[in-house]
């Protein structure tokens, strides 16, 4: 990170002046008081608005902090041999496991709704006609749903090119959901792994599996070392 | 001015201003701290983070703008749906989350003097842009969410979708990587 | 030894770094590439491939929202 460098270049380069960079910081203290008032305004219209708005604020600096890239997790490992964003991606799904499983043994053991389990979806021939297109697409258009989001803030054109028809491809499949329902999605089942494996082997079950991907992905990128792009 | 540009570069230069605003996160602290938000989030809504069911209202929103109906659609045929719907996307928190992942990025980058306008380098990014998005679009619809909501949170509900999702999302990005080079870059 | 510049303006991920894989396979041990980029996560990505590879390597933020990367071929 350092100005000076020390890796020798050519002199025609070499000390080039740089104009002074801006500091952006009064435009950044700018939108904390938009964003302020934006939450002001939030929670007048509803209970959850405001803090969906702040969590949103959350992720979004998150994500673009540690350049977050759920795209980049899936696809380096083939594509540049990298696995060290797929390992993170590997620690937050355990540690949030952990924390969520926490949340729903407490509401379970009190005999109350499990919360979120509307997140647990049949498993059908949509499921993975789905993932392969949101997995093609996410590649090809440089960012998923939160990594676009996070790149039109970023001001990339191309991203909210992706997210204007990201809404388009949502209309149509929303459009054509009652077909998929149909024909494929009301028969699959749903999977909660408590219910097979109880609670505690579930979490282990689970913790186990994360932790071999981990080593199996560390191993591939040590393994694949100087191997440069695949074709 | 000058005055006032000084004081400002005197904030940026500190040790913890560098350290939290201007220098990247490590993948590992992004990780822990998505975990965390992950959690809060299940704890205080009752529901995981998601993104792209969002994305459908905001076509549903804009089609009947335009003068499209949805009402007739299986799939906002829901109470639930309907009622988000038609209170429209001031009241919708959902909304407030996508928008705020976008000004929250914005911010992240002017507190560390990044902001850049990107442009659009050539034509193929519009090409790859807009196949890339309705696929995904589509795609997200099929499974019940994307890489947040579908994977990361399916996952972390312990649902087994999750890592079906995540199987057949691997190899979706392989063919994508395999056409990104061939005929994207 | 020679010097060469990548121009990777205005690419998105993972554009320039597969560059950067193709274009070091092609240079000599002691050449240095000039890495022009200005997509964030690529400052990130690039150098982490090229500190890997065992390159030497720095970063060097250039304007707002700018970098390069210099990377000796020192292997």
């Amino acid at each position: 990170m350092s100005e000076g460098t020390s890796i020798r270049r050519s002199s025609s380069r070499a000390g080039t002046t740089r104009k002074p960079k801006k500091n952006q910081l009064p435009i950044a203290l700018a939108v904390v008081v938009l964003i302020i008032a934006v939450g002001i305004f939030a929670s007048t219209r509803s209970a959850n608005a405001a803090i969906f708005w702040i969590t949103g604020i959350a992720f979004g600096f998150v994500l673009q902090k540690a350049r977050f890239c759920f795209t980049a997790s899936m696809r380096d490992p083939y594509l540049t041999g990298g696995t060290s964003i797929t390992r993170a991606v590997l620690i937050a799904f355990a540690l949030t496991t952990i924390g969520f499983t926490a949340i729903k043994y407490g509401y379970a053991v009190k005999g109350l709704a499990i919360p979120g389990m509307s997140y647990v979806v049949p498993i059908s021939g949509a499921t993975a006609v789905g993932a392969i297109m949101f997995g093609t697409g996410m590649v090809i258009a440089g960012g998923c749903a939160s990594g676009t989001l996070m790149r039109v803030g970023e001001m990339f054109h191309m991203n909210m090119i992706s997210l204007v028809f990201f809404i388009v491809g949502s209309l149509l499949g929303a459009n054509h959901f009652g077909w998929w329902k149909l024909n494929f999605i009301s028969n699959g089942p749903k999977v909660f792994l408590p219910d097979y494996l109880g609670w505690f082997g579930a979490v282990a079950a689970q913790l186990t599996l994360i932790a071999i991907i981990y080593i199996i992905a560390a191993v591939y990128e040590k393994r694949r070392g100087g191997g440069g792009a695949a074709h | 001015m000058e005055g006032s540009k000084k004081f400002f570069d005197k904030i940026t230069q500190t040790e913890f201003y560098q350290m939290w605003f201007k220098n990247a996160y490590s993948y590992v602290t992004g990780a822990v701290l998505l975990s965390i938000l992950q959690i809060a989030t299940l704890a205080s809504t009752g529901e995981p983070w998601g993104v792209s069911g969002v994305f459908a209202n905001w076509g549903a929103w804009i089609y009947e703008a335009f003068g499209g109906s949805v009402d007739k659609w299986y799939y906002f045929s829901s109470q639930g749906a309907q009622n988000t719907l038609n209170s429209g996307i001031l009241n919708d928190p959902g909304s407030y989350r996508n928008m705020g992942i976008i000004v929250g990025a914005l911010l992240a980058t002017l507190f560390a003097s990044q902001f850049k306008i990107k442009k659009i380098k050539n034509k193929k990014q519009i090409v790859a842009a807009t196949i890339g998005g309705l696929l995904m679009g589509y795609g997200a619809r099929l499974s019940f969410g994307c890489n947040i909501g579908a994977l990361y949170g399916g996952i972390a509900s312990l649902s087994l979708s999750g890592w079906v999702f995540a199987v057949f999302m691997f190899v979706g990005a392989v063919a994508g990587s395999k056409l990104l080079v061939k005929y994207f870059m | 030894m020679k010097e060469v510049i990548l121009d990777c303006m205005g690419e998105a991920c993972p554009v320039p770094l597969i560059k950067c894989q193709n274009k070091i396979a092609e240079l000599e041990i002691g050449d240095v590439m000039i890495v022009q980029i200005d997509h964030s996560c690529a400052m990130k990505n690039v150098p982490e491939w090229a500190n890997k590879e065992g390159y030497n390597c720095e970063l060097e933020e250039v304007d707002d929202g700018e970098w390069e990367v210099i990377i000796e071929k020192s292997r």
